[in-house]
């Protein structure tokens, strides 16, 4: 055995180091150990008072369980002072067999979201390299799918996705879309979720005393997350809480019953006439090779929207006031042509 | 919550039995599987070689080696295994899985269900219950994976075969026919895209799924250059609009304008105090932009270029007139 270093490493060792050391101290240990025994380990040359050295332990050990890696304090009738070690059956991740199928499924879930700046882009990914570390490399045939969206605050979406998870209030400054001062917002979050490539939160909004969306696009800097008693729950989320039926209340609600339009496509693009606005129905190949397919809409501005965006390939051929609405606007752009 | 240092312990425990199960792992390798830069990694593997367990005797401490560019990790058998999963890494493949799983690309109860069910065994009984609860309070939306399109695709991509296309060029207002490598499918806005070498422009296109009229496959197998070349970020990051694009400059009643802001992150926007907002950007094909200003009506005013203005003025009398 060695001698000891006059100068032992632990002297200047930093947090991660010690949480580090005491990781593979408490895990190598075959008996729990005391606080005093670490004393003169882990926690050697830390020149504080034996109280601040407890309290630094005590912080340790919550940082620790913040990575989920659990300690437990283990009672001996023979001794007064607690032993602590860490369950090598809980630490170490279990041997799991996965089919090659499920490893496949496993990668490609993996690789959804790497590099797209949303903070479940490195866990998804470091998730399945401790999973695929007992057979080295998954088949090299998996097919590559790939969310490409990056928000344009990362640290924004991973404040709000923080505050979630730990049922912490947010606050922040939000202009509405329909309004042009921003208002201070102190809301609590209940869900979080993308549509159309950009993210929202819903919660409990303070100021509204309701339930309300909020687009982070729309959010001046910063959210402040409540940082009081970090580690107890600030509200709880109403039992029955549903994102998707939470989402599905946001929808345009149809102002007016569902109407029934026409609508020629030229046939160059006929192929997309399914690709959206509407449900799609009865469709009618002209004897030109124009397509006439009928929609059930239920947004009639949302369809005019979508059908001028074939341009000159696409007609509404009836109702005649979803026609209307398309002439206006066609009409309202050569005006703002006219004026400068 | 969740800070720097956690983040770095976890890769840090994760990193010693990574390269401890390996015959040595290349520096490159290493820095793109747990997503750091050279000089971080190197900070890493130092802090490792400081760290052991008692008496921290020299032999007792981890400790690396670098040779010919591969990095060795020597000791450490307490770390020889991964730690188990973080609940933030459950959830993560939770998001993803059921994004996935509610758009169609894998289907309910097939591989990814039964992979997920067997990650969640890994969870302590109380952990599962906080998994399934905040899991089911994320969601991400994309579009239907579906059709007869999809299956020629799928096979394409798997067995990399070349794809040959009818595709509607959006930006350039045209139908076009061409054959290209494919290489991967890629999500963006809801919509899905097929990413892939065109052979004919010799370079990464993304393709819209939904502007796809028809697709075939071909026999022609896709060259290994491209394949082994091909990184997503940057393939579909070199869609910049380069010195050719035209500036453009729009104005909109202020609403209408924000909002194609939050659709557009490269436009530039500045507010004006009678409540209109100017919007910049850059484009290299203006065919798009011309189709795609004739929603707006009389919200809104294009200051230029000319060429914008007279595209958007044909395009808007030409079907007038067809609605007359």
């Amino acid at each position: 055995m060695n001698p000891p270093h006059d100068d032992p490493p632990t002297a200047s060792v930093d947090k991660i180091e010690r949480l580090i050391n005491l990781t593979a101290c408490l895990l190598e240990t075959r008996k729990p150990l005391t606080f005093d025994q670490l004393k003169q380990t882990v926690y050697r040359g830390q020149s504080r008072s034996e109280k601040a050295l407890k309290r630094m332990f005590e912080r340790d050990k919550e940082e620790l369980r913040d990575m989920d890696i659990e300690v437990d304090t283990v009672k001996n009738e023979y001794e007064e002072e607690p032993g602590y070690m860490i369950p090598r059956r809980k630490y170490y991740l279990p041997h799991l067999d996965f089919e090659p199928d499920e490893r496949v499924a496993l990668t490609m879930v993996s690789r959804l979201f790497l590099g797209s700046g949303t903070p479940f882009s490195m866990p998804a990914h470091l998730a399945v390299l401790k999973l695929a570390f007992a057979k080295q490399d998954v088949d090299e045939e998996v097919l590559h799918v790939h969310w490409v969206e990056s928000p344009r605050d990362g640290k924004l979406l991973g404040d709000i996705l923080d505050a979630l998870l730990r049922r912490k209030t947010v606050t922040f400054s939000y202009r509405a879309l329909a309004s042009d001062e921003p208002v201070t917002r102190e809301v609590e979050p209940y869900g979080l979720f993308n549509k159309m490539g950009a993210w929202y939160f819903i919660g409990l909004c303070r100021l509204r005393e309701d339930v309300r969306c909020f687009k982070l696009d729309r959010i001046i800097e910063d959210v402040h997350v409540n940082e009081k008693n970090p580690r107890t729950a600030d509200f709880e989320v109403p039992t029955g809480f549903d994102i998707h039926t939470a989402i599905d209340w946001e929808r345009p609600r149809s102002c007016s019953p569902q109407t029934k339009a026409k609508v020629v496509f030229t046939p160059r693009l006929a192929f997309a006439a399914s690709t959206g606005g509407a449900p799609a129905g009865l469709q009618k190949r002209r004897a030109d090779g124009s397509l006439e397919v009928t929609y059930q809409v239920a947004d009639p501005e949302e369809f005019v929207d979508w059908v001028l965006g074939f341009g000159t390939d696409a007609r509404i051929a009836s109702p005649a006031a979803l026609k209307e609405m398309a002439r206006v606007r066609l009409q309202g752009v050569l005006n703002g042509l006219g004026a400068r | 919550m969740k800070g720097k240092v956690s983040e770095r312990l976890n890769r840090l425990l994760l990193m010693v039995p990574f390269l401890a199960s390996r015959e040595g792992v290349s520096v490159t390798e290493l820095c793109k599987e747990f997503g750091i830069t050279e000089e971080v990694l190197m900070q890493d593997l130092e802090t490792l070689r400081l760290c052991g367990v008692p008496d921290y005797t020299p032999d007792a401490l981890m400790d690396y080696i670098v040779e010919g560019g591969r990095v060795r990790m020597l000791m450490a058998d307490y770390f020889n295994r991964p730690l188990n999963l973080t609940g933030e890494e459950a959830l993560s493949l939770f998001v993803a899985g059921s994004a996935l799983i509610r758009s169609g690309v894998f289907q309910k109860e097939g591989a990814l269900d039964s992979a997920l069910s067997k990650i969640e065994m890994l969870l302590s009984e109380e952990k599962k219950v906080e998994l399934e609860d905040v899991a089911s309070r994320i969601d991400v939306e994309m579009r239907a994976y579906e059709g007869t399109l999809r299956e020629i695709i799928d096979e394409g991509l798997e067995k990399g075969r070349n794809l040959q296309l009818d595709y509607y060029t959006f930006s350039r207002d045209e139908m076009t026919h061409r054959e290209v490598e494919p290489l991967s499918l890629i999500c963006s806005q809801g919509f899905w895209y097929l990413l892939a070498w065109c052979r004919s422009c010799e370079d990464y296109r993304l393709f819209r799924l939904d502007r796809i009229s028809s697709v075939k496959l071909t026999d022609h197998p896709v060259e290994d250059r491209i394949r082994e070349s091909f990184d997503v970020p940057r393939a579909v990051g070199e869609y910049s609009p380069g010195r050719k694009a035209h500036n453009v400059k729009l104005r909109f009643a202020g609403r209408r304008g924000r909002r194609i802001v939050e659709e557009w992150p490269a436009a530039q926007l500045t507010e004006n105090p009678d409540g209109s907002v100017l919007v910049e950007l850059r484009t290299r094909n203006l065919a798009w932009l011309a189709t795609y200003l004739l929603r707006f009506g009389d919200g809104v005013k294009i200051e230029g270029p000319k060429e914008l203005k007279k595209m958007v003025e044909q395009k808007a009398s030409e079907l007038l007139e067809a609605y007359k």
